[in-house]
C-alpha cells in the first residue's frame, strides 16, 4: 500500500492538530449518519406496507417533547464542535504579534515567487525551510487571487492582491512536502505547484549561501553563446539572473535554476533534456502559460540550456 | 379568466397538441400556469442533459493523471458552464417551475396572481440561457472564470474574452426572472388561498416556496448589483473589484456569497417541500410536526443571510469574523437537522409504499444527511482550512445538490407526472433509474471526499500521479458514466410514459392535498368546485369524515 | 383582482436591497481614495440640494394627483401628473448638468473608486427616475385620452408608490454622498 498524502500524513504540529479535529468531527458525523441510516433501514424493513393491509396507520401529528429533545441535542453537539473549533484555531493559527516575516510568498500566474527577507534569497516554487523551525510568511499576489496550500504541513491561505495575509509554516521532520495553488487563477491553475523542502539547519544555511552567490557569466563556448542569446532574445524582459542586466520579475528568477528539482512550477522535473523541451516550446507543457513560444532553433536552445546549467 | 389575448386562440385543452393548427402558438403565448410550469420542466431537462455532458467531458479528462483529452482553456469553460447551468438553468427553474404549476392548485386558485409576469419569468430563463450559451460560438469562447467569477481574474486585464460579459448579462436576465417569480409567488400565496385555507393549513411545499420567494426577492438584488458592478468594471473601466485600480477583490466575494449562500437554500428548500409532500403520502400518515417543519424553514430563511463568509475562511478576514460565521453556520444545521428527523418520524409507524417517488425520497434522506454532515464539519474554520477548494467541497455540495435537490426533483417528477400528463410513469423503468442513480451518484462522489483530504485541489484540468489519485479518479469517472446512463433511462421513461403510460386517475397515490382533487391533467380552469378546506389535508377529511384532521375546525377561519 | 399594491410594495423592498448594495459599495470605498477626486473635492451639495428639492416636491405633487383622482377631479389629476413629470425632468436635468461638469474635469466612472461608486449610485438612481418618468407619462397620456375618472385606479396608485420610493432612495443617496461629505 503506497503512502497516502495530505491529511493522512500530517507532518507538522499544526497539521496534527488539524487532523485530530477533522477525525474527531468526522467521527461525530459518522455516528449521526449511522443513526439515521439505521433508522431508515429499520423503517424500510419494519414499516413496509403489505398489499393485503387496507387500513391506514395511526395518524400521528407530532410530539412537542420529542421536538424539544431533538432540537436540544443538536444544540449541544454544535456547542461542542464550536468549542473545539475555537481551541484548534488558536493552536494552528498563532497570531503574528508584530513578528517580521521571514519569507514573502508572492503568487503569480502561474508560479510562486519566494523572497527570503533575512538572507535576500530570491527563488521560485520550491521553498526550503529548516525543519522544526517556525517561519512566518507574508502571502501576497501580484495579479489574481491564488492560494498557498501544502496539505501535509498546515492550513491553506489565500494570496489576495491588495490584501496581504500571514501564514506560519513549519515542518516537523526533514522531507519533501508537495502542495499546490488552491484558488482558481486561470488557465494553468492546475500547474502552479509548490514544493517544500525541509532540511536540517546546516543544510538550510548551506542552501541559502549557494542561492546568494552571484555566478560569473560564462563568456566562451556553448554556455557563453547561451549567455549572449539570453540577453538578445528577450529572455531578460521577464527573468532575472543575478550578475547580468536581466532583472525583470514577470517570470521566475533563474539565477539558481540548477538548485531546483522541477521547472514550470512542477510541470517537468529539472533535467537538461526537460529544460531543452521546455525552451523549445513551453506552451506544449504548460498551455496558456505567460511564457510564449520563443521559436528558438535547436542550436539556440542547446546554448541557453548550457548557459543555465553553467550558472553555479 | 381565460387566455383572451389578441391573436391567440382561446385555450380550452390542458395539453394542446403541437400538431394542431396554432398548437405551438398556444404554448408559446400561454399565460396559463400549468403550461408555463410544464415548459419550465422541459427546458430544465434540456439544460440538465447539456450540463451533464459538460460534467461527463470533465470527468473523462480527469479519469487518469496528466491526460490531454481536453485543453486547459476548454476545461475551464466546461466547469464554469457546468456550474452555471446546473444552478441557474436546472435546479432553480425546475423548482420554480414545479411551484408555478402546483402552488395555485394546492391553494385552490385558478392561476397565479400575475399570469403574464409568470410567462415573462419563463421566457427570461430561455433568453438568458441562449445568451450565455451563444458565447460558445464566439471567437473567445464561453465564460471560463468559474461560476463564482472571482475578481480580479474575471476582470481586465486577466479576462479579456467576452464570455464573462455574456455570462453576467444572461444571469441578470435570469435574476429578473427569479425576482418576478418570487414576487408572483408571494402575492399568490398571501392573497389567493381558497376560503378555509389559513396560512397554518397550506401544504408544506407551499410554505417552502413562500420562504424561498422571500429569499429570492431579497438576495437576487445582491448578485444583480454585483453583476452590474462587474460589467461596469469590464466595459467602462470602473474600479469596483480591481485592486490595481483601488478596488477590492474581496468586496466581490462578499457580494457574491451574500447572494451565493442564501442561493443554496433557495436550491434546497423547495426540494424539502417536495419531500415533505411525498413522504407523508407514501407512508400513509400526516407529516410529523408540521409546525416545526414550517417554523424551521422560516428559521433557515432568516439565518441563511447571515452565514455567507463561511465560503471565505481562507481569505484572511480575521479571527472575529471567522468565528462568528463559523458559529452561525453550525447553528443553521439545527433547523435543517430537525426537518430530517421529522421526515424519519413521519415514516416511523407508517405503512410505506415504495413506489419510485418514495424510493427517491428515502434515498434523499440518507444522501442529504451525508452532505449536510460534511457541511457541519466544514463550518468549523480549521477543518475548512484543510479542505476548502479541494475535492472534499466538490463532494459535499454534490451530495446536497444532487443527492439532495436532484433526488427530490426526481421524486417530484414521478409523484406529479400523473397530474401533469394524465399518465403514470413506468415503475420498472423508474426502479432502473433509481438504482442506476444511487450506484452512479455515490460512485462518482464518495471517493472525492478522500481525494480532497489527500490534497487534490478543485478546478484543475489535470493532476499529478500521486498514490491512488488515478484509481480514485477513475472510479469517479466510471460513476459519472453510470450516472449518465441513469439519466438516459429517466428520459426514456418520460418519453415512453408520455405516449403509452397507464392512464392515471385524479388521485392515483390517494394523496390528500388539493391538487389531487383536480383531474389528471387538470382542466384549464383547474377546479369546477374547490373542495371545502377544514384542515391541512382536505381530501383526507373528505374521505374520513369520522376522523377529520381538525375536529374542532370552523368552516372558514 | 390581483393585489397590485402588494406587488409593488414587495418589489420596492427588493429594489431597496439593490440600492443598499450600491450604497454599501460607496461606503466601503469612502475614505480609501489615495489620489484623485473625492466627494469633498468635486461635488457641490448646494446646487444638487436645490435640484433635490424639485424631486421632493414631485412626490408632493404626485400625492396631490392621487388626491384629485380620489375626488374624481379629472382636470386636476392631469395637471398634477404633468407638474410631477416636469419636476422630475428638472431633477434629471440637474443630474445631467452635474455629471457633465464632472466629466469635463476628467472625473469619470473609471477615474478612481470615488468616480466609480458615485456615478454608479447616482446613475442607477437616475435610471429609476427615468423609468418612473416614462410610466408617469404613460399615465398622463392615458388620462388625456379620458382614463382614470376615479375614485380608484391601481395603475395610478402603484406608480405613485414607485415614485415615492424613487424619491425616498434619493434622500438616502443624497445623505450618504453629500451630507456625509460636507455636513458631518
Amino acid at each position: 500500500m503506497e503512502k497516502l498524502g495530505g491529511l493522512f500524513n500530517p507532518s507538522s504540529p499544526e497539521m496534527e492538530a488539524l487532523a485530530g479535529l477533522t477525525y474527531y468531527t468526522i467521527a461525530i458525523t459518522v455516528v449521526i449518519l449511522a443513526i439515521i441510516v439505521f433508522a431508515v433501514f429499520y423503517i424500510i424493513v419494519r414499516y413496509r406496507k403489505s398489499p393485503a393491509d387496507k387500513e391506514e396507520p395511526y395518524q400521528n401529528f407530532g410530539s412537542l417533547n420529542l421536538e424539544i429533545v431533538w432540537t436540544l441535542i443538536p444544540c449541544a453537539i454544535v456547542a461542542v464542535l464550536f468549542l473545539l473549533t475555537c481551541n484548534t484555531m488558536k493552536a494552528v493559527d498563532p497570531p503574528v504579534d508584530g513578528h517580521e516575516p521571514d519569507l514573502i510568498i508572492i503568487g503569480h500566474q502561474w508560479w510562486w515567487e519566494l523572497r527570503y527577507t533575512k538572507s535576500g534569497v530570491i527563488t521560485a516554487n520550491e521553498l526550503h525551510i529548516p525543519a522544526g523551525k517556525y517561519m512566518l510568511a507574508r502571502v501576497e499576489s501580484i495579479d489574481v487571487i491564488h492560494d498557498f496550500w501544502v496539505p501535509e504541513l498546515g492550513r491553506k491561505i489565500d494570496a489576495v492582491p491588495g490584501h496581504p495575509n500571514y501564514l506560519w509554516i513549519v515542518a516537523g521532520q526533514p522531507g519533501i512536502y508537495l502542495g499546490a495553488c488552491a484558488e482558481f487563477c486561470g488557465a494553468q491553475h492546475a500547474n502552479m505547484r509548490i514544493r517544500v523542502i525541509a532540511e536540517s539547519e546546516e543544510e538550510f544555511k548551506e542552501w541559502e549561501k549557494q542561492e546568494i552567490v552571484i555566478p560569473p557569466t560564462p563568456r566562451s563556448g556553448l554556455a557563453g553563446e547561451g549567455a549572449r542569446l539570453f540577453q538578445n532574445k528577450a529572455c531578460m524582459n521577464c527573468h532575472t539572473i543575478l550578475g547580468t542586466a536581466a532583472a525583470a520579475r514577470v517570470g521566475p528568477n533563474l539565477t539558481h535554476l540548477n538548485n531546483r528539482q522541477t521547472i514550470g512550477a512542477g510541470v517537468l522535473t529539472n533535467t537538461p533534456e526537460n529544460l531543452n523541451k521546455w525552451l523549445t516550446n513551453p506552451q506544449k507543457y504548460k498551455q496558456g502559460s505567460l511564457m510564449p513560444n520563443m521559436k528558438l532553433s535547436p542550436a539556440e536552445v542547446e546554448a541557453i540550456v548550457a548557459y543555465l546549467e553553467a550558472l553555479k | 379568466m381565460s387566455s383572451r389575448l389578441p391573436l391567440v386562440p382561446e385555450n380550452t385543452e390542458p395539453l394542446p397538441s403541437l400538431k394542431e393548427n396554432q398548437g405551438m402558438l398556444t404554448w408559446v403565448a400561454s399565460v396559463d400556469h400549468k403550461q408555463i410550469g410544464l415548459m419550465y420542466l422541459i427546458i430544465t431537462m434540456v439544460f440538465f442533459v447539456v450540463g451533464g455532458l459538460e460534467a461527463l467531458l470533465m470527468r473523462i479528462q480527469l479519469a487518469q493523471p496528466e491526460m490531454s483529452f481536453i485543453s486547459p482553456e476548454v476545461y475551464n469553460q466546461l466547469f464554469t458552464m457546468h456550474g452555471t447551468t446546473m444552478i441557474f438553468f436546472v435546479v432553480m427553474p425546475f423548482l420554480i417551475g414545479v411551484g408555478v404549476y402546483m402552488v395555485p392548485l394546492m391553494i385552490g386558485a385558478r392561476d397565479m396572481a400575475f399570469p403574464r409576469l409568470n410567462a415573462l419569468s419563463f421566457w427570461l430563463i430561455v433568453f438568458g440561457g441562449i445568451l450565455i450559451y451563444y458565447s460558445f460560438l464566439t471567437q473567445s469562447g464561453a465564460p471560463d472564470m468559474g461560476w463564482f467569477a472571482y475578481s480580479p481574474l474575471s476582470e481586465k486585464p486577466f479576462s479579456l474574452n467576452k464570455g464573462p460579459t455574456y455570462w453576467a448579462l444572461g444571469l441578470l436576465a435570469t435574476g429578473i426572472s427569479s425576482v418576478a417569480s418570487g414576487l408572483n409567488n408571494i402575492v399568490t400565496i398571501l392573497t389567493m388561498r381558497t376560503p378555509g385555507m389559513s396560512m397554518r393549513r397550506i401544504p408544506l411545499f407551499v410554505w417552502m416556496i413562500l420562504v424561498t420567494s422571500f429569499l429570492l426577492i431579497f438576495v437576487i438584488p445582491i448578485i444583480a448589483s454585483a453583476f452590474a458592478m462587474m460589467l461596469l468594471d469590464r466595459l467602462l473601466g470602473a474600479a469596483f473589484f480591481t485592486p490595481a485600480h483601488g478596488g477590492s477583490a474581496i468586496l466581490w466575494q462578499h457580494f457574491f456569497w451574500g447572494f451565493g449562500h442564501p442561493e443554496v437554500y433557495i436550491l434546497i428548500l423547495p426540494a424539502f417541500g417536495i419531500i415533505s409532500e411525498v413522504i407523508p403520502v407514501f407512508s400513509r400518515k400526516p407529516i410529523f410536526g408540521y409546525e416545526f417543519v414550517a417554523g424551521s424553514t422560516v428559521a433557515i430563511g432568516l439565518l441563511s443571510v447571515g452565514v455567507w463568509a463561511h465560503h471565505m475562511f481562507a481569505v484572511g478576514l480575521g479571527d472575529v469574523a471567522n468565528l462568528y460565521f463559523s458559529f452561525a453556520s453550525m447553528l443553521i444545521a439545527i433547523p435543517t437537522g430537525v426537518k430530517v428527523l421529522n421526515w424519519v418520524a413521519t415514516m416511523w409507524g407508517g405503512k410505506i409504499i415504495f413506489a419510485t417517488p418514495m424510493l427517491f425520497a428515502t434515498a434523499f434522506i440518507i444522501e442529504f444527511v451525508m452532505g449536510g454532515l460534511t457541511g457541519v464539519a466544514i463550518a468549523s474554520v480549521p477543518i475548512d482550512w484543510v479542505v476548502t477548494d479541494s475535492y472534499f467541497i466538490v463532494a459535499h455540495f454534490h451530495y446536497v445538490l444532487y443527492g439532495g435537490s436532484m433526488f427530490a426533483i426526481f421524486a417530484g417528477v414521478y409523484y406529479w407526472f400523473p397530474k401533469f400528463t394524465g399518465r403514470m410513469m413506468s415503475e420498472t423503468l423508474g426502479k432502473w433509474h433509481f438504482w442506476l442513480t444511487v450506484i452512479g451518484f455515490n460512485m462518482t462522489f464518495f471517493v472525492q471526499h478522500f481525494l480532497g483530504v489527500m490534497g487534490m485541489p478543485r478546478r484543475t484540468y489535470t493532476y499529478h500521479d500521486f498514490p491512488y489519485w488515478g484509481s480514485m479518479n477513475l472510479i469517479s469517472t466510471i460513476g459519472a458514466i453510470v450516472l449518465a446512463a441513469s439519466v438516459l433511462v429517466f428520459i426514456w421513461n418520460v418519453q415512453v410514459s408520455l405516449r403509452r403510460g397507464k392512464k392515471a386517475s385524479n388521485n392515483p397515490w390517494h394523496a390528500w392535498t388539493l391538487e389531487w382533487a383536480a383531474s389528471s391533467p387538470p382542466a384549464v380552469h383547474n377546479f369546477d368546485l374547490v373542495p371545502p378546506v377544514r384542515g391541512r389535508r382536505p381530501l383526507w377529511d373528505l374521505a374520513h369524515p369520522e376522523q377529520p384532521d381538525e375536529p374542532n375546525a370552523k368552516v372558514i377561519d | 383582482m390581483a393585489d397590485n399594491k402588494m406587488l409593488i410594495k414587495f418589489f420596492i423592498a427588493s429594489e431597496s436591497i439593490f440600492f443598499l448594495m450600491l450604497i454599501l459599495a460607496y461606503v466601503n470605498f469612502k475614505g480609501s481614495v489615495v489620489d484623485g477626486p473625492t466627494a469633498e473635492s468635486s461635488l457641490n451639495p448646494y446646487v444638487t440640494g436645490i435640484f433635490s428639492l424639485f424631486l421632493l416636491a414631485s412626490s408632493f405633487t404626485v400625492w396631490l394627483a392621487g388626491r384629485s383622482l380620489r375626488a374624481k377631479n379629472h382636470t386636476w389629476l392631469k395637471v398634477w401628473l404633468l407638474v410631477t413629470i416636469v419636476l422630475g425632468v428638472i431633477f434629471i436635468y440637474g443630474q445631467g448638468r452635474e455629471w457633465a461638469g464632472l466629466i469635463e474635469q476628467d472625473i469619470t466612472i473609471s477615474r478612481n473608486v470615488f468616480g466609480t461608486t458615485f456615478f454608479t449610485l447616482t446613475g442607477f438612481h437616475g435610471l429609476h427616475v427615468c423609468v418612473g418618468l416614462i410610466m408617469l407619462s404613460i399615465l398622463l397620456g392615458l388620462a388625456l385620452f379620458g382614463d382614470f375618472k376615479g375614485p380608484r385606479s391601481d395603475g395610478v396608485e402603484v406608480i405613485s408608490i414607485y415614485w415615492h420610493f424613487v424619491d425616498g432612495v434619493w434622500i438616502v443617496v443624497y445623505s450618504v454622498i453629500y451630507v456625509w461629505a460636507f455636513f458631518l
